[in-house]
């Protein structure tokens, strides 16, 4: 039960930071989406399987967070290439600094292992 | 499509993603389907060996998985529950009964909503068409005529009554028993529908 309960916090909190972290490895210029899929994959603990991750770059196309372009690659299908928004840039802009607290936070009280 | 590019397993992956979102919106499985293709040629050499090939397949997960990931982002549309829904809901269990025309627009309002996926849309269709109006139509036909009981004034201080019974074309249990079934399904449908929908 316990592990059950850790197990779907976590997968709660991957899913609410995920988002920011393809907005943020798209800070420095465009990334195709595979690309973003593998440095997303590379990170430990961050991901369990990478089809999923197709799925949530949809929905920041929809958000309007990101761009799309769609461009012929050297090998195979065409690559679809996405970069931030003006929207993307504040939303991500924002959350670093709310993360900061956040992670701070919570970094205090767990070290201490009393919540008071 | 240029799946003779990819790995045989691969192609093979992409069947099973294309069968598992048949529930999707067809433009949404369109993007998924490109961007999972081009995940693949990419992950996998089509020379790759079977056991290559597969350790890319586990890191990308199962289609099914893929597929609800996708899935709760459809709440997104502007699909909620409202007076449309409703209307179609109430149309498709209860307009058969006026003359058939009811059922056809609470269809027109189904097919029309983006609250409902595909197939829900199909299982709106198929189960019952005419809704109630049609259990009831083929509960009279399986069952007969109801029961007439005539009667003939009285006579000698007693009502005269004859009873005859209908013309039932199967046994009294079974046809009850699918008179149930088909009064139940499309309200099991309205039910399936509205919380579809919500």
């Amino acid at each position: 039960m316990a592990a059950k309960i850790r197990e779907m916090a976590i997968s709660q909190l991957r899913r609410g930071v995920l988002e920011f972290c393809v907005l943020a490895l798209l800070r420095d210029g465009e990334r195709y989406s595979y690309d973003l899929v593998r440095a997303l994959g590379d990170a430990d603990g961050l991901v369990t399987t990478e089809g999923t991750l197709y799925p949530l770059l949809g929905r920041l196309r929809r958000e309007g967070v990101v761009d799309t372009t769609w461009r012929e690659s050297p090998s195979g299908p065409p690559r679809r290439y996405y970069r931030l928004t003006p929207d993307g840039q504040a939303a991500l802009g924002g959350f670093v600094i709310e993360w900061t607290r956040f992670r701070d936070s919570v970094d205090a009280l767990l070290g201490n292992g009393v919540l008071r | 499509m240029t799946t003779d590019t990819l790995h045989p397993l691969a192609a093979e992956y992409l069947q099973r993603l294309r069968r598992a979102g048949r529930g999707l919106p067809p433009g949404r499985l369109r993007e998924l389907i490109a961007e999972i293709e081009g995940h693949l040629s990419e992950a996998i050499d089509p020379s790759a060996s079977d056991a290559q090939a597969l350790t890319a397949l586990d890191k990308l997960g199962e289609p099914e998985g893929i597929i609800a990931a996708e899935t709760p982002d459809l709440d997104e549309l502007p699909a909620r529950r409202g007076t449309k829904e409703w209307a179609a809901v109430i149309l498709l269990l209860l307009g058969g009964f006026i003359l058939g025309f009811g059922w056809i627009a609470g269809l027109i309002l189904l097919w029309n909503s983006r609250a409902w996926t595909i197939r829900d849309k199909w299982i709106g269709t198929l189960v019952i068409p005419g809704g109630l109006a049609t259990s009831v139509l083929i509960g009279r036909i399986l069952l007969g005529t109801p029961t007439k009981r005539l009667c003939h004034g009285i006579l000698g201080g007693l009502e005269h009554c004859t009873t005859s019974a209908g013309q039932s074309i199967v046994a009294p249990v079974l046809g009850v028993a699918l008179l149930a079934l088909l009064v139940l399904a499309p309200i099991a449908t309205s039910v399936y529908l509205t919380r579809r929908a919500a």
